[in-house]
């Protein structure tokens, strides 16, 4: 007996998506077509992505390695040729039909989203910071650590000890502001060259694997047009906040995540 | 094309999981995961990023390419 297969759902286009591009990653790809939408889909086993196969491969991570690196790397290539709204990782359906009564049923809503993304590239940037090279680039340009700082070498020892307690203080909170300032100030010029901008959750170092810590992680959606500007500011902003401690990570373009919701949130709940 | 300058060489496993597991469209397919289940991965991930890191410093490759436009 043949194992029962599902429908793993990987992009939507609207125009008829060229899968001779794709072939190459995996095999038994093909699309299902409804109405003038074109849904990426592929076979894949119950046992490995039913409900029950699926808990036990999201625990090991080699497998969600390969499967989500495989999720990104198609949806790219399919990209490549139309506007595509990626949908998340492990998106499955039972068979063909149940797919198509999703496209007829969000069918219009996804004709909406494909429009707004005409065009359109999804970027990437991640701000890290160093703090104490920060802190060190801080020391030496802050009036008011520099005045402390004077005020400690003319001071007796009792005092002195005070005043350093107080200048750990203000090199705190004059680094606080920086990150806050630097960060804010490269969200608001890169989201000024672009149509939608989104900041995402900070993920801390036990999963950066970074010894900086990421003060900024935001996402913008960039008119293909613009993005050499968009690149431009990128390449300023570098100059700019780099050699204080910051590292500007740009990546792109990438499908469109962050910026094809549904307008419609109750299918999150559903 | 300044894309191909642009985007880090290897697009690390982090950025990919922080889009694909987090964002994209939400539908309510036949088959769900659950949230707990994304919950694992990123307490996992370190340990695999650590591995595949290691890995690297092997073969010597670089993190990230200076981005520069080609002359």
């Amino acid at each position: 007996m043949t194992e029962n297969q599902l429908v793993y759902l990987y992009c939507i286009t609207n125009e008829e998506p060229m899968l001779k591009n794709v072939e190459d990653l995996v095999e038994g790809l093909y699309f299902v077509h409804h109405k003038s939408l074109y849904a990426v889909v592929r076979n894949v086993g119950e046992s490995e992505f039913g409900q029950e196969g699926l808990k036990r491969n999201m625990a090991d991570l080699e497998w969600v390695k390969t499967n989500a690196t495989l999720h990104e790397r198609l949806i790219e290539q399919v990209m490549a040729n139309a506007d595509v709204i990626p949908f998340k990782f492990g998106t499955l359906f039972n068979t063909d039909d149940s797919l198509k009564a999703m496209l007829e049923e969000y069918g219009e809503e996804f004709k909406a989203i494909l429009r707004k993304l005409e065009n359109k590239e999804e970027w990437g940037i991640k701000i890290y910071c160093d703090t104490e090279k920060l802190k060190a680039s801080t020391i030496n340009d802050d009036p008011e650590i520099l005045k402390i700082e004077n005020q400690i070498s003319s001071s007796p020892p009792g005092k002195a000890f005070f005043l350093e307690k107080k200048k750990a203080e203000l090199l705190a909170q004059s680094t606080n502001a920086r990150i806050n300032e630097s960060g804010q100030e490269s969200f608001e010029l890169l989201k000024e060259l672009s149509f939608e901008a989104r900041i995402n959750k900070l993920l801390p170092r036990e999963v950066t694997d970074r010894d900086d810590e990421m003060v900024l992680n935001s996402a913008f959606l960039v008119g293909k047009e613009e993005v050499g500007d968009f690149i431009n500011m990128v390449d300023t902003l570098k100059m700019h906040h780099e050699n204080k401690g910051f590292f500007i990570d740009c990546t792109g373009p990438w499908p469109p995540y962050n910026f094809c919701g549904l307008s419609n949130q109750k299918v999150q709940n559903a | 094309m300044h894309n191909v300058v642009t985007r880090s060489k290897d697009v690390t496993l982090l950025e990919i999981l922080d889009r694909v597991l987090e964002k994209g469209v939400v539908i309510s397919g036949d088959v769900v995961i659950s949230v707990a289940d994304v919950d694992l991965i990123y307490l996992g991930l370190k340990v695999l990023l650590s591995s595949v890191e290691t890995m690297e410093k092997y073969r010597g490759a670089p993190i990230t390419g200076p981005m520069q436009e080609p002359t």
